[in-house]
């Protein structure tokens, strides 16, 4: 047996030697051994879509730039953590991946657990690009207003959730609008940023009625029906992702489609609540009422990279990119311009380079707000229809606005 | 016949040795490990000081409270609200840990007059309600985003010391020095005339009655002891994390109080504390492992419950009284078994497990 | 605002409730009659949800035989759960059966995960539910009625299983007085098996009904079995009239709520439960227990 160990032991140093070789060899520019990507997004719970879908994005865009070689030649590697949600749980997962030597941060899903990270991510020096929270207030007050440099918001924020005005202000037949809001910051927030933005343009416009459901609701049956005590033309709806499918087949049930002018769904473009309603929307149940936008739609813009991407996904994950996969995609692809710009991994290079950049990803065109490290690029909003030709229901009858119409600039003024 | 009191004495000598060897640990893991790892630390000493505040009302008096966590919020909250206009760490901490006693005054107040299953869902209200408050009074509590950006103010001794504790490791230091105040105030209510008459209490309500105690008076003071423990962790949080959101006054929050404590032992001094270093530990593995970790924990909590009721510290001090009294009865003459050192839980674990009134 | 208004939201609240009697009937039965407090009841109603889509929204059989099967394989689980996790706890105090039975909320969150993915998921109405009756000129949607319907059934159904069947007496004659039962010739262990048995069945017929109106998703009973809970207690602790009351109660009050006083609705329901324990401390039909 002595012939077959010994073979056997010469096999086993080739193969260490011939592993061992290409990494000697690999020239990784940066002075690392890999650039790490830290992710966390919600993976459990009724939200658990959008998390996994952040960890979709992030590891298709990873796999193609290792594909063609890396950032300045080093390879990109990564790991996700589960936020539940939760501020605590984020903050920790944050710690935890910068012992683990995460460069950089990308996520997360709710904005309570990013306003958490913020000082955190100025204590750890570490930049981490926003792929969902919403809120204003992270750009707004911890950017523009505390400093902290570390946050940059790839995907859009709430301002997007006010463009409907822009959609309904021209339907003088409805002037009477209701909300049945989600019972947080969000809902307030992006109700209030609606209000003002339709005002605005139609100071006829009445507020007839408000209900506010909190996180977790099943039953939305008292919400619909105290709204519509009011006789509202249009309904602004904020409950999102699986609460959205709840509340408009609940509303369907209660003939609320009959009644209403229009519908405007937050999010309502958002891949999971889209693949929820399908079968009624195909059968037309919303009557072509139901209207919304999202923070990107895989339907447009109709651009070569938004295809390649969009196809890329489906054939790596056999389902439809969500805004949150489009913005982790693309929050990998702005860090790996930026570093090769900067052609270093510190804060403060990365930042400078950041300054100006306009680069094309799958969602548009976007446009760096040096203030407040905000990316602008414009979404459409649209109305729920089927089309034969993708495999769940989409937005069609697109409307694009330019961002200058609908986004809050700086200096930015109090809201309310 | 000297196999008797040598045991116990060789239990205490060794625990002794333990929590000296503990204190050790803590005072040079700073030079020896990571931020992280101080993190996670000031984390489990937090935790401590919330869990072993729950049990003086649990294991000491028998009132389960599910609704802890609102003082924990308040604590940080209160704490948040001083720091961000006044920055000194004493007076955030104080102003926390004072508003939490207070309204644990109220809600004890309400509460105590009511026992078992009726006085855990009161807390369980209370608690919810405050949870409630500090989601929708978006004017002073920042609603669900929270107060962000609260500074880890420097400790000002009314302006004749002041130390800063801005980095981890200084304010790692800080945190040991409360827990140990607070862990040495804690023994000392525990071992008092008070402390034996809340487990008597515990034991027999009617019989402390005719003893001559006042029930509900000292249920309340143990209720506004606990709550003040609360508030000082949810104090300490707010420096740490410069962040605080509602969900740490949610009821569930209240619940990890009540499984750090059973994980450790609800009998033994140092059962919550031991159940706080477990917790954090087994946390941190499983997600490292799986993704799967309530399943984890699951299978932990129902193994716990079905096999080692004492929790860890029953366990450890089984398996020593296992080799300890085994071993020192092979090397002396037989000892009928009554006379074994008699295990610290004593009669009242007895008296639960056999579902009699406590 | 009209009093048509308010009499639907009235309505509406009814069926809202029902969801809510069905989870606390199950409830206040086992800890009657075991005296366990199972915090895991949810647990049984999410599984309910789980089996009654797989048997309806993915292999396509007709709703009623879906629920039904979905009733028998929760039954079979929450028999194998009484007889090897739950027996060895019946003595202990409330604490532990609290903590054991949260530890089976935590693994059977996770299986289902495990099993039927993260992502919620959502059935079709059924054909025959689809639509509305018009109550008070406003449309009513017909599978609301059915669930007030089933509500009130199950009610009526319960009442007479207990007050006037032969296995109702024996049931209560053992939560009574269970050494007693068992010298008179009780099989007293397997009696409490089917009482939890009958109990989760109760809890899983209420996930079962909410298919068709829901998202089914890992974790949807953690939140309504604290609310389940919530009017168990107060409609006092083992009695079946309590917990429709409360059930009621809390429900048609959270609807008004949300109409009149849309700020505390979240904090609704444990205001109601602390309000009705300050009055009566055992809630609104216990009695002291020995």
């Amino acid at each position: 047996m002595h012939g077959a160990r010994g073979a056997l032991l010469v096999v086993l140093v080739a193969v260490i030697v011939f592993l061992a070789v290409p990494s000697a060899l690999a020239q990784c520019e940066l002075g690392v051994d890999r650039i790490r990507f830290g992710g966390q997004g919600v993976l459990t719970g009724p939200l658990a879509d959008y998390g996994r879908q952040i960890q979709m994005g992030m590891q298709l865009a990873i796999e193609e730039i290792n594909a063609a070689g890396g950032i300045l030649g080093c390879q990109l590697e990564m790991r996700f953590l589960d936020s539940e949600l939760a501020p605590a749980v984020g903050v920790r997962n944050a710690r935890q991946l910068a012992d683990w030597g995460a460069h950089f941060f990308v996520g997360t899903d709710s904005s309570g657990v990013a306003m958490a990270l913020g000082p955190v991510l100025q204590e750890l020096d570490i930049i981490q690009f926003f792929t969902h929270a919403a809120t204003h207030r992270l750009t707004e007050e911890l950017v523009y207003e505390q400093g902290i440099k570390q946050i940059v918001r790839v995907a859009a924020p709430i301002y997007q959730d006010a463009v409907g005005a822009l959609v309904v202000k021209d339907m003088p037949e409805v002037k009477r609008w209701a909300t049945i809001g989600a019972d947080y910051e969000y809902g307030y927030v992006a109700w209030q940023m609606f209000k003002d933005l339709l005002k605005r343009h139609r100071p006829d416009v009445e507020f007839v009625a408000e209900a506010w459901a909190p996180f977790f609701t099943m039953d939305f049956t008292p919400h619909i029906a105290s709204v519509m005590a009011a006789n509202p033309d249009g309904i602004f709806v904020t409950p999102w992702g699986g609460e959205a499918v709840m509340v408009l087949r609940q509303a369907l049930q209660m003939g609320v489609f009959d009644r209403i002018q229009v519908w405007w769904q937050s999010m309502g473009g958002s891949v999971d609540a889209l693949e929820g309603l399908t079968r009624e929307i195909q059968a037309d149940q919303f009557k072509g009422k139901l209207w919304a936008s999202a923070r990107y739609i895989h339907n447009w813009p109709d651009t070569e990279m938004n295809r390649r991407f969009v196809e890329a996904f489906q054939n790596r994950w056999a389902r439809l990119p969500n805004y949150s996969a489009e913005s982790a995609y693309s929050s990998i692809y702005i860090a790996k311009a930026a570093v090769e710009k900067a052609r270093s991994l510190e804060t403060d290079a990365i930042i400078a380079a950041l300054q100006d950049m306009v680069i094309e990803t799958p969602a548009g065109v976007r446009v760096f707000r040096n203030e407040d490290h905000q990316f602008e690029y414009a979404v459409p909003a649209g109305r729920a229809m089927y089309d034969p030709g993708y495999p769940i229901a989409i937005l069609g009858d697109l409307r694009v606005f330019d961002t200058s119409e609908y986004w809050r600039y700086p200096p930015f003024p109090p809201l309310d | 016949m000297k196999a008797g009191p040598a045991p116990q004495a060789a239990a205490t000598g060794a625990a002794r040795i333990v929590y000296g060897l503990a204190l050790v640990i803590l005072l040079v893991l700073p030079f020896v490990s990571s931020t992280y790892t101080q993190y996670l630390v000031i984390h489990m000493m937090m935790l401590a000081i919330y869990a072993l505040g729950f049990n003086l009302l649990f294991g000491y008096t028998g009132l389960l409270s599910f609704g802890q966590a609102a003082f924990y919020g308040i604590g940080a909250y209160v704490c948040a609200g001083i720091l961000l206009r006044y920055p000194s760490l004493l007076a955030g901490i104080l102003g926390g840990v004072a508003a939490a006693a207070a309204v644990a005054l109220i809600i004890g107040l309400l509460s105590v007059r009511h026992t078992r299953i009726y006085f855990t869902m009161l807390t369980l209200a209370f608690g919810m309600l405050v949870y409630s408050v500090l989601w929708k009074w978006r004017a002073v509590t920042g609603g669900d985003d929270g107060l962000v950006g609260i500074p880890r103010a420097p400790l000002d001794f009314f302006g004749l010391a002041v130390i800063p504790v801005r980095t981890v490791t200084s304010f790692y230091f800080f945190v040991l020095a409360v827990t140990l105040v607070a862990l040495f105030v804690l023994h000392r209510i525990v071992h008092s005339p008070f402390g034996l008459s809340l487990q008597g209490i515990r034991d027999s309500e009617v019989r402390s009655q005719f003893v001559g105690v006042h029930v509900r008076k000292h249920r309340l003071l143990a209720f506004i002891i606990a709550g003040a423990y609360a508030g000082l962790a949810g104090a300490l949080l707010a420096p740490l994390e410069s962040a605080v959101t509602p969900v740490i006054s949610h009821w569930s929050h209240s619940g990890d109080a009540v499984l750090v404590t059973l994980l450790g032992g609800v009998r033994a001094f140092f059962g919550p504390a031991i159940g706080a270093v477990l917790f954090v530990v087994i946390r941190e593995l499983v997600v490292r492992i799986t993704e799967y970790w309530q399943l984890v924990m699951g299978i932990i909590v129902v193994v716990l419950v079905l096999g080692f009721r004492g929790g860890m510290a029953q366990a450890v001090m089984d398996g020593w009284q296992r080799w300890v009294v085994h071993g020192l009865a092979q090397r002396q003459p037989p000892v009928p078994a009554q006379v074994q050192a008699p295990a610290p839980v004593g009669q009242a674990q007895a008296r639960v497990e056999r579902g009699e009134e406590p | 605002m009209s009093f048509q208004v308010l009499l639907y939201q009235g309505l509406v609240g009814l069926s809202s409730a029902m969801y809510l009697w069905l989870l606390s009937a199950g409830l206040t039965i086992v800890f009657g009659v075991l005296g366990v407090l199972n915090f895991a009841h949810g647990a049984f109603f999410m599984i309910g949800a789980y089996l009654a889509y797989t048997f309806y929204g993915i292999l396509g059989f007709n709703l009623a035989v879906s629920i039904a099967l979905s009733l028998v394989g929760t039954a079979v689980i929450g028999v194998l759960v009484e007889r090897f996790l739950v027996k060895p706890i019946m003595h202990l105090d409330h604490a532990f059966q609290l903590l054991l039975t949260f530890g089976l909320v935590l693994i059977f969150d996770d299986l289902a995960k495990a099993i039927w993915g993260g992502v919620f998921m959502i059935p079709p109405m059924p054909r025959v539910f689809q639509g509305a009756v018009w109550i008070l000129g406003t449309p009513f949607p017909i599978y609301n009625l059915f669930v007030i319907g089933a509500g009130v059934a199950v009610w009526l159904l319960l009442w007479l299983l207990f007050e006037k069947t032969w296995w109702g007496r024996i049931v209560r004659a053992t939560a009574a007085d269970p050494q007693m039962a068992a010298a008179l010739g009780v099989d007293v262990k397997r009696l409490y098996t089917g009482v939890f048995a009958l109990g989760v069945m109760l809890a899983a017929l209420g996930g079962a009904l909410g298919t068709p109106v829901r998202v089914v998703a890992p974790g949807m009973g953690s939140f309504m079995i604290v609310q389940a809970f919530i009017v168990t207690v107060l409609g006092g602790l083992g009695s079946l009239t309590g917990a429709f009351v409360g059930a009621l109660l809390v429900g048609v009050l959270s609807s008004y709520g949300t109409l009149l006083f849309p700020t505390v609705e979240l904090a609704l329901i444990y205001l109601i439960m602390a309000v009705v324990l300050l009055v009566r401390p055992h809630g609104l039909f216990g009695r002291a227990r020995a």
